[in-house]
């Protein structure tokens, strides 16, 4: 890879060098999150899941699906999603430029003031840290197992059952999956 | 071309085509090289010299190492280590070095050579980035090849608003190139996290304002006088009033870097009067971790708190410069810095008297913060040359033209009291004197500035926090070079 420029760091230090990224939010009463599919293949079955599990968990949801994986979000999303939701779930991450695009995504609707998280498979972590890094936030991050696209929908499911808790606890600080409101 | 670039016992020259010194010793060095182990370093072109093997040194990495000053330079190698140099073509030292006794026959005795490449304007710092010993502190952050570094900035939260300059190791090096003072030095800590700053975060911060490195004793001044406790920047950053700091610079030095004292001295155009002002901004944002809306709690907030700075026009020898008048001797370069906002303007263009004229400036000045409130702020009046020459004709100097308008803006109490005039705002009925001044005696800051024409001069109110006479003032400071 091409090595950039180096700075250096013109603050106290005395915080991490990643900007702190949104708060969660206090609880998910009255707030919406957006469902962002970042167009890879796959990704919506992982999706379709999610938002069932929020459902039934009385987390309201908006659905958006990026037109491709490989380049950021159109703004005109990033705005909607700002300006209707107060966080995101970002996914389904299994390549490399889908990680750097959709961590961008993730920072530039941080900006927003939406608080958000990434899903990815783990095949993907250094290439998140490594991302997250040079953008210089402390986006946050959950990951499924790798590889995912000669995966079953009902194995594609079933790691969303398990990651359900995790994902929202990124987003929402009294969710620990438990404190959440259930609706039967 | 040769790879080696090591000398055990023989000699090295450093050359390079564009240098004729260089070009007429060329048979020099072919004879040196049939002689004793020889190696030529060239710095612009590898086929110069073209009858032997040179060592291609365009990085100018090696002439960095070898701290070359100038070509043709000749080093002595014993046991691989330098025993003898001598630089341009001086046919003796050439002879002593190599002890070749007749090396050169047909060539002048003596001819100066050339500077070397690495010398060259803002080469030598940034083979001092890539090759030299830095021991910068801060910690190093490196971004993606594909990254854009203004982004990156801004990303970080490094910024104003507006672009910054990235601080690169290059541009570190040449920022503290224009202070003396070590970078390791603390100059304080800086509100309102009260992080303790170095000499090197000062410069980090001064690059990214787009400061030249000979601003530096200025924005170091600065920050000193706003780390004082006396000027109170934790509370000036932190108020819900629209204040900052207003930098203002006296001596020599303005000239020296190229403030403006003149035509539209407070706006934009400026380069010193511009980066010095958002240095000192960037440093307590970045350093000091004084952000708006975090601890920075302006209600409105002002343009001049992204930077208001600028020079006093000391070039009419009636006038007291500002930094004589609060102390120090005349010729000193110093920054006075004060706790206002924005301009209001000031505009009298009938007045031909100083009487009238410190009447109708009486009249605007009532007006800081609020016509009914006194001895609550301090304030700037940036005098300009037009409405100073109205009081110069008739004798009044700065010290006459201060006494006449504190006199002119004692206030009766029955009308500035809360309450009074039907507005609740006002002096506290506590207060017992029948006449109340409306502002410290040493309260109002007399500067003189702007272009030659126009009478419109300016009012800068201060803060809120002059109502504490003793606890919150402006601070003057000379500038060390």
């Amino acid at each position: 890879m091409k090595s950039g420029i180096l700075l250096r760091d013109p603050t106290a230090e005395t915080a991490s060098e990643l900007r702190c990224r949104r708060q969660p939010l206090d609880s998910f009463e009255g707030k919406t999150v957006a469902l962002m599919d970042i167009g890879k293949m796959r990704g919506d079955e992982f999706i379709d899941r999610l938002e069932v599990l929020c459902h039934q968990r009385g987390i309201a949801t908006l659905r958006y699906k990026k037109p491709t994986n490989t380049r950021v979000a159109p703004r005109e999303m990033i705005k909607e999603i700002s300006e209707k939701c107060q966080a995101v779930i970002i996914a389904l991450s299994d390549c490399g430029s889908c990680t750097s695009c959709s961590t961008h995504d993730l920072n530039d609707l941080d900006k927003k003031g939406v608080a958000g998280v990434s899903v990815l498979t783990t095949e993907f972590l250094q290439a998140f840290e490594s991302q997250r890094a040079t953008i210089g936030l402390d986006a946050a991050s959950v990951y499924v197992p790798h590889p995912l696209q000669n995966k079953t929908t009902e194995e594609l499911h079933a790691w969303a059952d398990e990651a359900i808790d995790e994902i929202l606890a990124a987003i929402c600080i009294e969710s620990d999956g438990a404190s959440v409101k259930k609706v039967a | 071309m040769t790879t080696t670039d090591a000398v055990r016992d023989g000699v090295m020259i450093f050359a390079k085509r564009e240098c004729e010194t260089c070009q007429m010793v060329e048979p020099v060095l072919t004879r040196l090289a049939s002689s004793m182990e020889t190696i030529v370093l060239t710095q612009d072109d590898p086929t110069f010299p073209a009858n032997l093997a040179a060592f291609d040194d365009t990085s100018l990495e090696k002439s960095f190492k070898h701290d070359i000053e100038a070509v043709p330079t000749l080093l002595r190698f014993k046991d691989g280590k330098e025993v003898a140099r001598t630089q341009g073509w001086d046919r003796a030292q050439w002879r002593k070095i190599t002890g070749i006794s007749d090396l050169g026959v047909d060539l002048p005795e003596m001819r100066p050579g050339c500077g070397s490449k690495s010398r060259e304007p803002g080469v030598y710092e940034t083979l001092m980035a890539q090759f030299g010993k830095l021991d910068f502190k801060s910690r190093p952050i490196q971004l993606g090849g594909w990254d854009d570094e203004i982004e990156a900035c801004f990303d970080r939260g490094w910024s104003d608003g507006l672009p910054v300059v990235p601080p690169t190791d290059v541009r570190i090096i040449r920022m503290l190139d224009g202070t003396t003072r070590k970078p390791s030095e603390i100059i304080g800590d800086v509100p309102p996290n009260l992080s303790p700053i170095t000499v090197e975060k000062v410069a980090v911060n001064a690059v990214m304002a787009g400061c030249r490195p000979e601003y530096m004793p200025v924005v170091i001044a600065a920050l000193e006088a706003a780390l004082d406790p006396l000027f109170t920047m934790h509370g000036l950053l932190c108020t819900t009033c629209f204040s900052g700091p207003i930098v203002v610079v006296n001596g020599p030095i303005v000239k020296e870097i190229g403030m403006n004292s003149g035509i539209n001295c407070l706006g934009q155009g400026n380069r010193a009067n511009a980066t010095i002002g958002r240095a000192l901004q960037l440093i307590i944002r970045n350093v000091g971790g004084g952000r708006p809306g975090e601890l920075d709690r302006a209600v409105l907030g002002g343009p001049g708190k992204y930077t208001f700075c600028f020079a006093e026009d000391e070039s009419d020898p009636t006038w007291t410069p500002l930094s004589v008048a609060r102390g120090l001797p005349k010729g000193k370069n110093a920054v006075t810095l004060f706790q206002g906002d924005g301009i209001q303007g000031f505009l009298d263009q009938r007045s031909r008297t100083p009487e009238q004229l410190t009447k109708s400036l009486a009249m605007s000045l009532l007006a800081v913060g609020h016509p009914k409130l006194c001895e609550f702020t301090n304030a700037m009046l940036v005098l300009v040359p037009e409405h100073y020459a109205i009081f110069r004709d008739a004798g009044w100097d700065r010290d006459r033209i201060t006494a006449e308008l504190h006199k002119a803006m004692v206030r009766p109490r029955e009308i500035v009291i809360q309450g009074a005039q039907g507005v609740g705002e006002g002096v506290d009925p506590k207060r017992q004197d029948a006449m109340i001044n409306k502002f410290w005696p040493e309260g109002l800051l007399i500067v003189h500035a702007g272009g030659q024409a126009g009478l419109f001069s300016a009012i800068c109110a201060g803060w809120t926090g002059g109502r504490f006479r003793n606890e919150s003032m402006p601070v003057t400071r000379e500038i060390a070079l």
